[in-house]
């Protein structure tokens, strides 16, 4: 019976794996299959049940809670995955051209000894900047997966932003600043209109009509209909009433 | 294979595993994780539903069904996995005859 009580305990700490939503509605169960399952006296997970519950539960709280017939959004979550590792890269291409240019800057003594007093406030908005740039990504890709329909309109209206910034980015003048200097800043560009033609990709997927269908709810997709009908049905009484009259 | 084991009629966890091991001839032995993982799947995709609940000493046992979309999945697979072996059967007639 102790033996039963341990085995019960490993078990369960086991399932602490899976996502806490998961666990509520099956964990029961699964508790029980692996009860079924176990041999006669046995008092602990083998190894092999421990790495099968570990890998799935660990993938469940990874994995985008997509169903497959979904695959519109299921790309455009995977692209904001690649759109986070893209703006990681660009934050590393960015610091790391920011601190040559700083120091081209002061040794050539053409913007003076202030730059080098500003390099660490610089340094330190330009990471907390691209950080939250690629959280940003990680979030609105895991919302998306989730379904949630604010998300897709806050991926939109980010997307925007980011298409505004990238416009400013060019319109300003840096030909004034010597060539070489130009090309620095051109390199650091590159990253973030990579960034944004997966944006791009990844906004018009999520407004597919394959992905709408994805994110109403079903409550929703009735209310609509319902007010299609009453529409139909206005329209029609409205119709009926100019037949009369002529 | 899960789907064949909801074939004729419902069936609750364990009973799948079991009912698994005994289709692949003992080959395939499912684990709690991996089952789990592929019904939470299954059930996204509306090719199984749950069929009914029941508690089973203290504890909550839920049998699975094929839904229509399932049973229509698990036909067109069977057919193509047919066609499939048929191809390999025909082909190794046609073989041995010519070896003949």
């Amino acid at each position: 019976m102790t033996d039963q009580a341990d085995l019960e305990r490993g078990y369960r700490r086991l399932l602490a794996w899976y996502p806490p939503e998961f666990r509520r509605e099956n964990g029961q169960e699964i508790l029980a299959v692996l009860m079924a399952g176990a041999r006669d006296g046995q008092r602990r997970p083998s190894l092999a049940e421990s790495a099968d519950l570990i890998r799935s539960g660990g993938w469940m709280r990874l994995r985008p809670s997509v169903p497959r017939s979904a695959r519109t959004v299921q790309a455009a979550v995977g692209l904001m995955y690649a759109g986070a590792a893209v703006s990681a890269v660009g934050l590393i291409i960015g610091l790391a051209l920011i601190i040559v240019y700083i120091q081209v800057a002061v040794s050539g003594q053409f913007l003076g000894r202030s730059l080098a007093a500003q390099k660490p406030f610089v340094i330190t908005v330009c990471l907390v900047f691209g950080l939250v740039v690629v959280s940003l990504w990680l979030w609105m890709a895991r919302a998306n997966g989730q379904g949630r329909n604010w998300a897709r309109i806050l991926s939109t209206v980010l997307f925007v932003v980011a298409t505004l910034q990238l416009r400013g980015a060019f319109t300003q003048p840096v030909s004034h600043a010597g060539f070489g200097v130009t090309v620095l800043y051109y390199g650091g560009v590159v990253p973030f209109v990579a960034a944004w033609v997966v944006g791009a990709a990844a906004v018009w997927l999520l407004w597919r009509p394959a992905s709408t269908a994805f994110f109403k709810p079903p409550g929703f997709t009735q209310a609509l209909h319902q007010a299609h009908m009453a529409e139909l049905d206005r329209f029609r009484s409205s119709r009926a009433r100019s037949q009369r009259q002529v | 294979m899960i789907l064949t084991a909801l074939a004729n009629g419902s069936q609750h966890g364990y009973g799948i595993i079991i009912d698994v091991q005994e289709i692949s001839g003992g080959r395939v032995r499912l684990r709690a994780g991996t089952l789990y993982g592929a019904l939470d799947r299954l059930r996204a995709d509306e090719l199984i539903g749950v069929d009914r609940e029941e508690v089973v000493e203290g504890r909550l046992r839920r049998y699975y069904r094929l839904t229509p979309a399932g049973t229509r999945r698990l036909a067109a697979e069977a057919a193509r996995l047919q066609a499939a072996a048929a191809a390999a059967l025909t082909r190794l007639n046609l073989a041995g005859g010519m070896a003949t």
